[in-house]
């Protein structure tokens, strides 16, 4: 390469580059990002059949190809995208490549492998319409794509040095600074200092003879942040360009890039435009004859978080340990060998040839007032599409994390962002509306660093986090201060005492006073901020660290010594699901039976229709392959074994007469209630409205899920002489609480369940044809009823609408299903296996539609009005709100309408209640508290739907038992408590030892009853599994429980397999 | 530095009878110093040839003067020994003036640096903040368990050390696993098994014969547009290629694998480490030089014409590995 002598020499070069370019003629190009993430991706393998393929073709002028730095879009790699149509097609495998590239050569898009958006199926055919990249504005970020950063060619087609053509024309320093002030540009490495200021005083301070130093920081040690490495890979030339044009504004000749040594391609390409820029002579002494001498030379971190601390990394360029220093003076006075340092972030200098190009006036119109330009963001964690994301700032955390990020992967909520790195604060959901720029977030309690997002979900736990940071910061702190060197090593072994389960609320207070101390009297910034991660949790999320301290439990499943096995800490009657497959892996099929029942007294409902959260839970899932079938190993026992083999431990009631109690409602939830009260020794009596006891077991779920013999044995086996069932007899009409206590009942327990379904509000919801879901359940399961007619429509995602729908299907006279939800089927509540069932058996889901109208035809029920939606903003169940399309009116014929959008008591249920004294809510539930299950009435306890709305059983049957004690402590006078149990496994169970090789790894299909057969009938649709296969599924289990008991208790190997 | 003195013997595994290191086991002739109640050992060091103190000195001398210069220093040991022996930190204090505690100081400071020798693969599980809320800490214990180690330790057999790094800068595809510079993104723990068992079987393996990203490229000279493609001679099965070199004062010929990807050579003389050759077309003898300097090294590039259309460009330096393939015509 010939060395430019001249400025007029960078002119003409320039020129010439650029016509070029022009001359370039619109052939297709294939761009394939190759930065880190991209490689890691595997991106070179892709890259490698490209080759391949256009050498075997001869496609050299019919394609071109582009390697590239990091797009951002880290989520999609390895992909290709093609220009100039920006078909992005993402994740590909090295077998798709010729697919592509026929499709580009034909001119035509190949559907199958071009980006669709996940959960909403959407396809884009160009990258700009992708929500991913629709609302940023990727100033800095958007030239990764358009050049190979190994060539110097690519950088000067775009622009490249143009900045530096026009710094050197001017000659004039004090206006390079003038236009970075009024640029308003601050500094990008987290503090956010105005990097104009900065040059002032750098270019004003030292002497004429005194070297100074420019530095680029790439020390970028938060975990979690990589948009420097990212720009120094991708386009590295930017950044050299930004820093010869900093030595000039401040007289300095010698520029220094302090890069973490954890990034070996970044440096690779820094060296590379290094030697490209120093042949071309835009490097050393007198660049292009102006009299600027600037040379950079790269310095490797080698691993120190507190490096990125300006002191301390220039003691590290000192070649010394990277210990902070007091200041003033200030590296801008006195910093590399005592001379003036400028030390800029990477993402401040890549903004200076922007600046320069475009000028201040038009830069400073991109973000807000005080916080101008743009900022690069790592969007990373439990979101959907992670990357890089640069947007103006001042846009709303919200926006990124829903907008650009398109919310949470799956079903979890987002419960918070944590930003600036170790030095940063959690941001909870309800604070997304704040804009991010660096002092919104300072008044946070958080900060924003260096563009850190780490977003978390319910299953992040924050006292975790809190501990993450903690102990990176007690391994980072250089030690130099006491009380930051103690003071997070302190701060650390409190967070995990909390996290191990040995926590006080005592320790809650020191920590904050300890977190106060380390911030207030440290030296550097490391120490200063060291706090902020507790600091910002315990101020929103004080609740986690409670519930770790005082009920031992860690609700996100990460606290490993608090949760135990995780599919026992699931369920919420504690089952040791663990306990039981370990039982079917060893042929012990009546010991599994008892583990079951001896927590849960409705074994074979359960196993039928629970939600099994044990299952979502489960490691052997979590892990990456399919969760343990829990759920159908019960049914394989609950159908083998007789309840007749579990004999519960029974207590006589000893001082004088058994106090009576009422329950009103034979549910889940009450009948649980009476029978571990009959235990205790209590006379019961249970009260229920319908002709049989059951509750929602009866009326709601319907028998092709749960068989109703299934239903009375399991009730039979729980009834005893303690317990007496009153039926056909309802609260308010037949018995009132005053009533129930004058007769002489100690306790009363309101069980009554959720029985009304809500209305959509619209009008002639009451003509015929129309039916709220529960009635049209009960009037088919309680009295045969078949309702549903013709052509029928279902409003709701939840349970209850699936319910509804598989009902209907099976009804005489119903020629087709619809099941109608506003939003999508990734956020539809109901169990996904119900889902699927409906769907094989033929009911349409139509999704992203909401009814307006209900229209009749001679006073029947005739058609549907409905709007198209699309998701936007989350509500406060943090899933996103439906928004309506304008214009997507449409109209739906229906014969019938099941309107199955939620349940609660129903007026007629809860007056009786208010009636007696019971405080209700809005939503017509009984107000009861959570801890306690007691009622606004003293001796009335709520457990159960009518407390929390529609749930599912295996909660109704928790509460019941919570109820159970409580009454029991509330007769006896004692406190009403839970004594906290530790979920640790009480015994050992040895596992079966299974070759290795044969060990299955595919989980077994729950079978079902075949499609055709059974959606004509009401049989029930699951089949039980074989001995072969619950073995062979058993046997699949981890056995986390192992870990937990060798490490706690090795004693308990000698209890054996059924002792307690 | 010390003079390494005989060595303990013998372990019962080696067969040959031979001399064996007590701690490292396996590779004989370890050199370890006597009367030292802990050894310390220079396996990679062995490996690559006797433990010299002048090679150190080398080093020394290289970065003395230069920024950082310790830290380079350090850098440049570990990279060759993959530790830091006490033996080079003594002789770095000795050469540099100063004094030991300032240089166990910077050695014990810095994450990169390690007293202790690691295993053949280094394993690196990320658990920064994005790898962390995503289930790194599982990964990072499955690899506990799996081999048998906490981080920061070694295997006994000395295959394998592992470590826990705080971030790769790879965090939307976490967690991410690096072993031997090898990214492995997204890792859950049933894949840790796999990942140890290819390491194993080494990460570069690829099935020269099966493996759809190593192909041929027939080359021709620039000059006289002939090939380059010597079928009689193939490498790794397929035709070489051939040209003729010059350096010092020797001239011969040269045979290059014509595997892209493949840095595979066979020449007429041994020729050392980082010369720079004059490479010539075998058939109109002129030199195949273009205007290009290796974006790497900054010797010459060497263009060749590639059949199918595009050029590749080699590095002229012997044991640079930069090339470049263009496959459009246009490329820079």
């Amino acid at each position: 390469m010939r060395k430019l002598q001249s400025l007029d020499d960078l002119i003409g070069f320039r020129e010439r580059v650029s016509a070029e370019k022009d001359l370039k003629t619109e052939t297709p190009t294939l761009v394939v990002s190759a930065g880190t993430c991209g490689q890691a991706s595997g991106a070179n393998d892709i890259m490698r059949i490209i080759k391949r393929h256009i050498l075997k073709e001869n496609l050299g002028d019919k394609i071109e190809l582009r390697i590239t730095g990091c797009h951002g879009f880290c989520q999609v790699e390895p992909f290709i995208l093609v220009e100039p149509q920006l078909h992005l097609y993402p994740q590909l495998k090295m077998e798709d490549v010729p697919r592509v590239i026929e499709a580009v050569l034909g001119g035509y898009v190949e559907e199958d492998l071009i980006y669709t958006e996940p959960q909403v199926g959407t396809k884009f055919h160009s990258q700009s319409d992708i929500p991913f990249f629709k609302k940023q504005t990727r100033t800095i970020l958007g030239s990764n794509q358009m050049l190979d950063p190994i060539r110097i060619f690519n950088y000067f087609e775009r622009d490249g040095y143009a900045a530096l053509e026009k710094v050197l024309s001017k000659a004039d320093p004090e206006w390079i600074i003038e236009e970075i002030k009024s640029s308003g540009l601050r500094g990008r490495g987290g503090a956010g200092f105005p990097a104009g200021r900065k040059w002032e005083l750098a270019r004003a301070s030292g002497d004429d003879h005194q070297p100074k130093f420019v530095v680029c920081n790439c020390d970028e040690g938060d975990p979690g942040a990589y948009m420097d490495r990212s720009l120094l890979e991708g386009n590295p030339h930017s950044i050299l360009e930004g820093m010869i044009i900093a030595g000039i504004a401040i007289g300095a000749a010698h520029g220094i890039i302090y890069v973490r040594g954890e990034y070996p391609l970044a440096i690779k390409h820094t060296m590379i435009a290094l030697r490209q820029a120093r042949e071309l002579g835009l490097l050393g002494d007198d660049i292009l004859g102006t009299g600027n001498d600037f040379e950079i030379e790269i310095v490797r971190g080698a691993g120190a978080f507190v490096c990125g601390e300006e002191t301390a990394l220039i003691r590290s360029v000192e070649g010394f340990m990277g210990e902070p220093k007091q200041r003033p003076p200030y590296p801008i006075e006195r910093g590399i060998d005592g001379f003036p340092t400028c030390i800029n972030n990477v993402e401040t200098l890549a903004n200076i040839r922007i600046i320069i190009n475009s000028g201040a006036a038009e830069y400073a119109k991109v973000g807000v007032p005080g916080n101008t330009g743009t900022k690069i963001f790592s969007l990373v964690g439990k979101i959907r599409d992670t990357g890089l994301v640069e947007v103006p700032l001042g846009m709303t955390i919200g926006e990124v994390v829903h907008d650009i990020g398109g919310g949470p992967p799956g079903k979890a909520r987002i419960k918070a962002v944590q930003t600036g790195g170790p030095s940063g604060g959690c941001i909870p959901a309800e604070h997304f509306d704040l804009p991010v720029d660096f002092d919104s977030l300072r008044e946070a309690g958080s900060i924003m660093g260096s563009g850190g997002m780490i977003v978390m979900d319910e299953d992040t736990c924050m006292v975790d986090v809190a501990k993450y940071f903690m102990g990176f910061l007690k391994d980072e702190s250089c030690g130099k201060c006491f009380t930051c060197r103690k003071g997070t090593q302190r701060m650390h072994e409190i967070l995990e005492d909390i996290t191990e389960g040995r926590g006080t609320l005592d320790q809650l207070t020191l920590l904050e006073e300890l977190a106060v101390v380390v911030r207030d009297t440290s030296m550097c910034g490391l120490g200063q901020s060291a706090a902020n991660p507790v600091l910002s949790t315990l101020r929103y999320f004080r609740n986690e660290y409670e519930r770790h301290i005082v009920d031992k439990r860690c609700d996100a499943f990460v606290c490993k010594d608090l949760v135990g096995p995780p599919c026992q800490a699931a369920c919420p009657v504690g089952t040791e699901a663990w306990r039981y497959v370990a039982h079917i892996a060893r042929g012990e099929y009546e010991d599994a039976y008892r583990v079951i029942r001896e927590a849960n007294p409705f074994p074979s409902v359960c196993a039928r229709a629970c939600d099994h959260t044990c299952e979502q839970r489960c490691r052997a899932g979590t892990s990456g392959g399919d969760p343990i079938a829990i759920r159908a190993l019960k049914r394989f026992i609950t159908d083998r074994i007789e309840p007749s083999v579990y004999i519960p431990v029974r207590h006589e009631w000893q001082e004088g007469e058994p106090p009576k109690v009422a329950v009103v409602g034979a549910g889940p939830a009450g009948l649980t209630t009476a029978h571990f009260l009959s235990l205790e020794g209590y006379r019961v009596t249970v009260f229920e409205a319908e002709p049989e006891p059951g509750g929602m077991l009866f009326c709601a779920i319907p028998e092709y899920r749960l068989p109703r013999d299934v239903i009375k044995k399991e009730i039979d086996s729980l009834l005893d002489d303690n317990i007496t069932v009153v039926c056909n007899t309802s609260l308010g009409d037949d018995i009132t609480v005053d009533g129930l206590f004058d007769d002489g009942f100690s306790a009363v327990l309101l069980a009554l369940g959720a029985h009304k379904s809500r209305p959509l509000g619209l009008d002639n919801e009451d003509v015929p044809g129309v039916y709220p879901s529960i009635e049209f359940l009960k009037a088919f399961n309680l009295k045969s009823e078949q309702l549903a007619k013709g052509r029928v429509g279902v409003i709701g995602g939840g349970n209850s609408a699936i319910d509804a729908a598989r009902t209907a299907l099976r009804q005489r006279d119903v020629e087709s299903v619809t099941i109608l939800y506003r939003r999508t089927r990734a956020e539809m509540p109901a169990f996904e296996e119900e889902v699927e069932a409906a769907i094989e058996e033929g009911v349409t889901i139509e999704t992203l539609v909401s009814p307006t109208e209900i229209k009749t035809t001679s006073g029947l029920f005739s058609h549907l009005g409905c709007v198209r939606n699309s998701l936007g903003e989350p509500d406060s169940s943090g899933r996103r709100r439906p928004v309506r399309i304008e214009g997507s009116e449409h109209v739906i014929e229906l014969d019938t309408l099941i309107v199955a959008i939620s349940e609660d008591s129903g007026v007629d249920s809860i007056t009786p209640a208010r009636s007696g004294g019971i405080e209700v809510t809005d939503w017509n539930t009984v107000k009861a508290d959570a801890r306690t299950l007691l009622t606004s009435r003293s001796g009335v306890f709520a457990a159960g739907d009518v407390v929390t709305g529609p749930n599912t059983i295996i909660d109704a049957i928790a509460d019941g038992k919570k109820a159970a004690v409580m009454i029991d402590h509330f007769v006896r006078g004692e406190e009403l408590v839970q004594p906290v149990k530790s979920l640790m496994p009480t015994v050992h169970l040895d596992p079966v030892e299974v070759d290795p090789e044969e060990a299955p790894d595919d989980r077994v299909e729950t079978p079902r009853a075949s499609i055709e057969w059974r959606k004509r009938n009401f049989a029930e649709v699951e089949v039980g599994l074989s001995m072969q296969e619950a073995t062979r599924e058993a046997r699949r289990c981890l056995r986390c429980d192992l870990e937990f008991v060798e490490r706690t208790a090795p004693d308990v190997r000698a209890a054996g397999g059924h002792a307690e | 530095m010390e003079q390494h003195s005989d060595v303990e013997t013998v372990n019962p595994r080696d067969q040959t009878g031979g001399e064996i290191c007590l701690t490292c086991k396996h590779l004989p002739g370890c050199v370890q110093r006597s009367k030292q109640a802990s050894p310390i050992l220079f396996c990679d060091l062995y490996e690559e040839g006797e433990w010299s103190a002048d090679l150190v000195a080398g080093i020394i001398d290289k970065h003395r003067g230069e920024r950082g210069g310790l830290i380079s220093i350090l850098e440049g040991i570990q990279a060759k020994y993959g530790f830091l022996p006490e033996s080079a930190l003594r002789l770095v204090a000795e050469r540099t003036g100063r004094s030991l505690v300032d240089i166990y100081g910077v050695a014990t400071f810095y994450k990169a640096f390690t007293l202790e020798p690691r295993g053949r693969h280094l394993c690196s599980v990320c658990v920064g903040t994005a790898c962390h809320v995503r289930n790194a800490p599982a990964v990072a214990e499955e690899f506990q368990r799996q081999l048998g180690i906490h981080p920061g330790e070694t295997t006994e057999d000395r295959e394998f050390s592992l470590e826990t790094v705080n971030c790769l800068g790879a965090c939307a595809l976490g967690p991410i696993v690096v072993v031997d510079g090898h990214y492995f993104p997204q890792v859950n723990t049933r894949q840790v098994g796999e990942i140890i068992g290819k390491t194993q079987v080494g990460l570069d393996f690829v099935e020269v014969a099966t493996d759809e990203r190593v192909f041929p490229v027939e080359v021709f000279c620039a000059r006289c547009n002939r090939s380059l493609m010597d079928p009689d001679h193939p490498i790794e099965g397929h035709p070489s290629v051939r040209v003729t070199i010059s350096f010092g004062r020797k001239h011969g010929w040269l045979r290059l694998s014509s595997l892209y990807g493949s840095f595979t050579i066979e020449s007429e003389d041994e020729i050392p480490e980082d010369t720079v050759l004059n490479i010539f077309c075998p058939t109109c003898h002129a030199e195949l030089a273009g205007a290009t300097d290796c974006p790497v090294c900054g010797a010459p590039m060497v263009p060749l014409i590639v059949r199918g259309g595009g050029m590749v460009q080699i590095c002229s330096r012997r044991g640079c590995f930069s090339h470049l393939l263009d496959v459009s015509g246009s490329g820079a």
